[in-house]
């Protein structure tokens, strides 16, 4: 009696575990790293914060396009011709361009397949940047304050009266 | 530490280092290193016209460009041949542009020929070694000549290469493909000008082996047409017969398909016009240059009863058919390749075409319209093709010029192409892709891809008048590869003398504005926008003059060879169409219209046929010929006729790239002689036998059971 109670009890933690993964499986987990080390050290907080800088300035087609646009390295260069030039991820900077290749970004937010999200639509009804990104200023190494899953999307489409047909995100 | 706290800790450590596992890598986002000129603006894209130049028809195209990349394409609504629609060769032009086996730069072989052992070099080095062979064929001298062979060629892009060769000297120029419309040469129609089947406002409608709606002439024109045919009018459907010996796409859109046997299905069109002949005044026939007792005679031993005798098709079936014709107006005939290639392809052709004579359906509504062209077409005959090859066999060539073209793929081994090849010291091939062709070449020329190009399309036809798409490049050029004009331009430049005087325009694309719209910018912008120049009204018809007949010859008896007692037919798939779409995956995914076949190729053989020779679906099979074997998989396909087997065109290739090499087989190597009938390198059938080896085909469809899921035999 006291041996089958022993075998239940090893056997009990090995079937959790089983069952465990198998719903670990079916869950939509948010699985990618929150705040990735990126090829350059990059600041928001520094450029956002203590700079003041404007979204805009560098994301350029946020208002205008779906795609917010990251900052070609044409762009960074032209104030770091001038700004900081001595620090070391500058310099990094400075390599990508004389090598001639683009800065590999790791990405954060990332919109599931077969979705359709305008940033300019969202920014044309008069929500903020931070609404989503959360408050960037703060950040010294960005990191995703949000899982961009369906629910997530739902929930502020009805919190703010806008369309949640299928055909609004999926198409 | 207690146990249960110890199972505890270890159970959350696994289960913790299982969602490690599961923690997946982040995405990417790479910028501009410099945004594009002209300021794209990620995420919103531009459309540009341009045109499609994957087979003759010409179809206009538009392409969804962002960021500087092609992404989309699709059929230009603007354009009067696809009016919007496109087919999936048009649509996977993308593919070409991106495809991982491009040239990119200018290649020297470095191994034996054939080996695909190429060393980089730059263009400067590339075009000498062009320009110190192409220097002593000055006009002149003596000495042995030069060939280039591209497909044929239209508007300025031949004239330009024509204006090279005079320049150059001795350089002749071979302009064939397989399936060209240069068969339509054997035409009763007389000329090579531009035909148009006016499908939408016919009646009644005979295809004799013309497959339109898979690869005849102008496939999406006609598919469009055929559709409005159907449907578009509110009281009347067309109605619409074939005739031909296998089931294909287009037979299947029938309302009757009469399966005749190869090479008889011009008795059928014999009896029509024995109905057809009384109804027609004699002197639209003289017009013609025809007798009308003459006709009758000829069309007299053609009685239903006969005619059902010599094609195997019921009488009833046939009569059903002639009656219709007699009795329907307009109606329209055509004939088509299926039916040509036979060796008694081109009387048969004139045949069969006599009948839109007899229907008075020559420049009529729902007729046939016949219109000049603007200039005549290049296009090379089978018999020059054959000239050359004996020119390159004998060694009178000292540089062979290819673009475009893969006549190792293309010709059938009996035509002697490798071994003329090994005779030319210099093969230069200027390609977009590495295929089994460019293999054997000693200096390889990187051309830019569709979507690169600048051009004309000019279709020959579908159109009723002079209709010119242009071939616009919508994003620079990925590689470092230079278009076939340019690159004639730039040798041209190199050569100097009478070439470089002849040939003095600075690129391609100034030339080709010089030609639309010179000194006009806003009218050039204007017809790139529209995507070429269409004619606003259509052309006066030309109408058909002298016609001569010829009589066709009956095909020997179905079981005339007891060695070889089936009947292959090879057809172009309506995928790959002449192969050259083999290496583009999205091609090699497309099922098959009728067998839901993808990734290789297999053998139609009729169930009765099958059961006789213990094949079952599936299995795999060796067919035979006197030229050699392939083997396949069986398909067990209902719709062919007992005698005869079936297998698509386009697979089997070497050295055409990742997606291509070693899937299916090419059955060109199963013909043996250099003939065919009405100009096609392979006759309409070869005669076969067929056995089984195992039941291991490997077949491959979507809708099998098990589908596209079989990935383990498709090998991706
Ligand atoms: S029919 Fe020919 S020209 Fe038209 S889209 Fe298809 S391949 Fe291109």
């Amino acid at each position: 009696m006291k041996k089958k109670l022993l075998i239940a009890i090893l056997l009990l933690p090995l079937l959790a575990a089983v069952i465990g993964l198998v719903v670990l499986y079916h869950l939509p987990l948010d699985l990618e790293d929150r705040a990735p080390s990126q090829p350059i050290a990059f600041s928001h907080r520094q450029h956002v914060g203590e700079m003041a800088i404007d979204c805009r300035f560098c994301h350029r087609s946020v208002d205008v396009s779906a795609i917010a646009g990251i900052p070609d390295v044409d762009l960074c260069r032209a104030c770091h011709l001038f700004i900081a030039v001595d620090r070391p991820e500058i310099t990094r900077l400075a390599e990508f361009w004389q090598q001639n290749q683009p800065i590999p970004w790791e990405r954060l937010y990332r919109i599931p397949d077969h979705t359709y999200f305008p940033h300019m639509m969202h920014l044309n009804a008069g929500l903020e940047c931070g609404g989503c990104h959360g408050a960037v200023e703060t950040m010294a190494v960005t990191r995703r304050v949000v899982a961009t899953k369906m629910g997530w999307c739902l929930n502020c489409h009805r919190e703010h009266g806008a369309s949640i047909d299928c055909w609004t995100c999926h198409r | 530490m207690k146990r249960r706290t110890f199972l505890q800790l270890s159970g959350m450590a696994a289960a913790g280092s299982a969602l490690a596992g599961c923690r997946k890598g982040n995405e990417k986002l790479i910028p501009f290193l410099v945004p594009p000129e002209d300021g794209a603006t990620p995420g919103i894209a531009d459309w540009y016209a341009s045109a499609c130049r994957q087979c003759p028809a010409g179809c206009g195209i538009l392409v969804k460009v962002s960021a500087g990349r092609a992404r989309k394409v699709e059929g230009n609504p603007r354009h009067p041949i696809n009016r919007g629609k496109l087919c999936p060769r048009g649509q996977s032009l993308v593919q070409e542009l991106y495809h991982p086996d491009r040239l990119r730069t200018p290649l020297k072989r470095s191994g034996p020929r054939g080996s695909g052992q190429f060393v980089q070099i730059s263009w400067e080095e590339a075009l000498a070694t062009l320009a110190d062979r192409l220097r002593p064929l000055a006009p002149g001298d003596a000495g042995k000549s030069a060939v280039l062979w591209t497909p044929p060629l239209q508007g300025y892009l031949a004239e330009l290469v024509a204006r090279f060769g005079q320049g150059v000297g001795r350089l002749q120029h071979l302009a064939w493909e397989p399936f060209a419309p240069e068969w339509r040469r054997q035409s009763l129609y007389g000329h090579q000008g531009l035909i148009d089947y006016d499908i939408e406002n016919t009646q009644y409608l005979v295809s004799f082996g013309a497959d339109f709606i898979d690869s005849h002439l102008s496939p999406v024109r006609f598919n469009y047409a055929f559709g409005r045919m159907r449907q578009e009018r509110p009281t009347v459907r067309g109605r619409f017969t074939y005739v031909g010996p296998r089931l294909s796409l287009t037979a299947a859109s029938a309302d009757r398909w009469l399966p005749a046997r190869p090479g008889t299905e011009w008795t059928i069109a014999m009896a029509m016009a024995k109905r057809l002949l009384p109804q027609v005044e004699p002197r639209v026939l003289a017009a013609a240059g025809l007798d009308t007792a003459e006709l009758a005679r000829l069309t007299e031993p053609y009685s239903v009863a006969v005619v059902a005798e010599l094609t195997g098709v019921r009488a009833t079936d046939i009569e059903a058919a002639v009656a219709k014709l007699v009795a329907i107006r307009p109606a329209l005939v055509i004939a088509g390749e299926m039916l040509v290639a036979q060796r008694n392809g081109p009387e048969a052709l004139r045949a069969v075409e006599l009948l839109n004579l007899l229907l008075g359906s020559v420049n009529t509504p729902g007729g046939v319209y016949l219109t000049r062209p603007e200039a005549p077409g290049n296009d090379s005959s089978l018999a020059e093709l054959q000239q050359t090859l004996a020119t390159l066999q004998a060694g009178n060539c000292d540089l062979l010029l290819l673009q475009g073209v893969n006549p190792t793929y293309n010709l059938p081994p009996g035509f002697g192409f490798t071994e003329a090849l090994a005779q030319v010291p210099l093969v230069v091939s200027c390609a977009t892709f590495l295929d089994d062709t460019v293999r054997f070449a000693d200096l390889v020329l990187p051309d830019h891809a569709n979507l690169e190009s600048w051009g004309e399309a000019i279709p020959s036809a579908g159109a009723r008048g002079h209709t010119v798409g242009l071939l616009q490049g919508v994003v620079k050029p990925l590689h470092d590869s230079r278009s076939f004009p340019d690159l004639l331009i730039a040798l041209a430049q190199t050569l100097g003398g009478a070439t470089g005087a002849a040939v003095s325009e600075k690129s391609f694309l100034e030339g080709l504005q010089q030609r639309h719209a010179a000194g006009n910018p806003a009218r050039w912008n204007e017809l790139l926008a529209q995507g070429g120049i269409f004619p606003a009204e259509a052309a006066p018809p030309e109408p058909l003059r002298q016609v001569s007949l010829g009589r066709p010859e009956l095909p020997p008896a179905a079981d005339a060879d007891p060695d070889f007692p089936l009947q292959l037919q090879i057809y172009p798939s309506s995928a790959f169409h002449d192969g050259h779409g083999a290496a583009l995956p999205w091609l090699q995914q497309l099922p098959d219209p009728m067998t839901t076949a993808v990734w290789g190729s297999w053998l139609e053989i009729n169930p009765q046929t099958a059961a006789r020779l213990g094949i079952a679906h599936g299995d795999l099979v060796e067919v035979g010929s006197a030229a050699g074997t392939v083997q396949l998989p069986a398909f067990l396909y209902p719709g062919i006729r007992p005698e005869v087997v079936a297998t698509p065109l386009g697979q089997g290739h070497q050295g055409l790239g990742r997606y291509a090499d070693g899937r299916g087989v090419n059955p060109l190597q199963l013909s043996s002689a250099p003939e065919g009938g009405g100009g096609f390198p392979v006759p309409g059938t070869i005669p076969v036998r067929v056995r089984r080896l195992s039941e291991a085909g490997e077949l491959v469809t979507a809708g099998h059971p098990e589908g596209s899921y079989r990935r383990e035999l498709l090998g991706i």
